[in-house]
């Protein structure tokens, strides 16, 4: 049995990496009308290795979003194509399109080395692993 | 405003957004909603010969998205869960939707509901659903009683006869 939507690995670009190509392209051809900015609700929780981040954007996928960190500031970027193909005509509306942004500042107990990104159905599922001396550790109490 | 109040020890995880958020609030009219929105949020478009509604349904599966449509109604049921094996006491900070929803929005004009499709991909469904054919406006000739039935329009013959228009289907 094989899963129809599998998940996708989102790489985390640091300082050096650029926006993907696809997103290049849409900011200058964009440039006319301003889009508004969506701030995706999040989840946050705590695990033994580490803190699991989820953010629910509908509508991203591995080309338009982009997952960045630089210095200590980790931030969410996705570029949301209009969900109905231009010419129609918007009758009711409930959600805005536009752009998910949301940045976090990471302290120094995050590993940013092994910072996992992964992309199923519209929800980003980030793993922020503690680094080693962030860990709880046992202290031997000599007598 | 006091800063984050999170329980747990591992302070590790400040917001950027707080900060940036004051800054851009005023460029985002829907933010101020943000938590009180129904779920899914739905927009509705047109063509004027099939509407096309897109609903945010990120991390449910679409094999559990109960979709039913009549002609005149469409309505969306499922049930979002929690991740399994986290608990209650490990989040700090639940901002995301979860738990039974349900909506059902009547649609502005009358649909044919055998000719409904249903696409769902990340996190977006996305429903087309074509108008009923004569659903638009519907002009129907008055001819007065006893007149002449020689006179002949486009599609005469199957142009109804007065008595029984009060016989609609």
């Amino acid at each position: 049995m094989s899963d129809p939507h599998p998940p996708i690995r989102v790489p985390v670009g640091g300082h050096a990496a650029g926006r993907p190509p696809a997103g290049d392209e849409a900011e200058a051809s964009s440039a006319a009308r301003p889009r508004p900015t969506i701030t995706p609700p999040i989840d946050i929780h705590d695990g033994p290795d580490g803190l699991t981040l989820e953010a629910d954007l509908p509508g991203a996928n591995e080309t338009n979003l982009t997952i960045q960190l630089e210095h200590n500031v980790l931030t969410l970027d996705a570029r949301i194509d209009p969900p109905a193909p231009d010419g129609m005509r918007l009758v009711h509306q409930e959600f805005p399109v536009g752009d998910y942004h949301r940045s976090f500042i990471l302290s120094d107990d995050v590993d940013r080395d092994r910072i996992a990104a992964e992309l199923k159905d519209g929800v980003l599922k980030l793993f922020l692993p503690k680094a080693d001396r962030a860990r709880a550790r046992r202290i031997e109490i000599k007598s | 405003m006091a800063g984050p109040d999170w329980p747990g020890g591992w302070d590790s995880f400040h917001e950027f957004q707080r900060e940036m958020g004051r800054l851009f609030d005023s460029f985002d009219p829907f933010q101020a909603f943000r938590h009180v929105r129904a779920f899914p949020p739905m927009n509705l478009y047109t063509t004027g010969e099939e509407f096309l509604l897109s609903a945010h349904l990120p991390g449910m599966d679409p094999a559990e998205v109960e979709l039913t449509v009549t002609s005149e109604t469409l309505t969306l049921r499922g049930e979002r869960r929690r991740p399994e094996g986290v608990q209650d006491d490990s989040y700090r900070r639940q901002e995301r939707f979860m738990g039974r929803w349900s909506r059902t929005i009547t649609l502005p004009d009358r649909v044919d509901e055998a000719k409904v499709t249903a696409q769902f991909a990340d996190g977006v469904l996305t429903v087309r659903l074509p108008l009923a054919g004569g659903a638009g406006p519907r002009q129907i000739v008055v001819t007065a009683t006893g007149a002449t039935p020689g006179r002949r329009g486009p599609g005469a013959a199957s142009e109804p006869h007065p008595n029984e228009e009060g016989g609609r289907p």
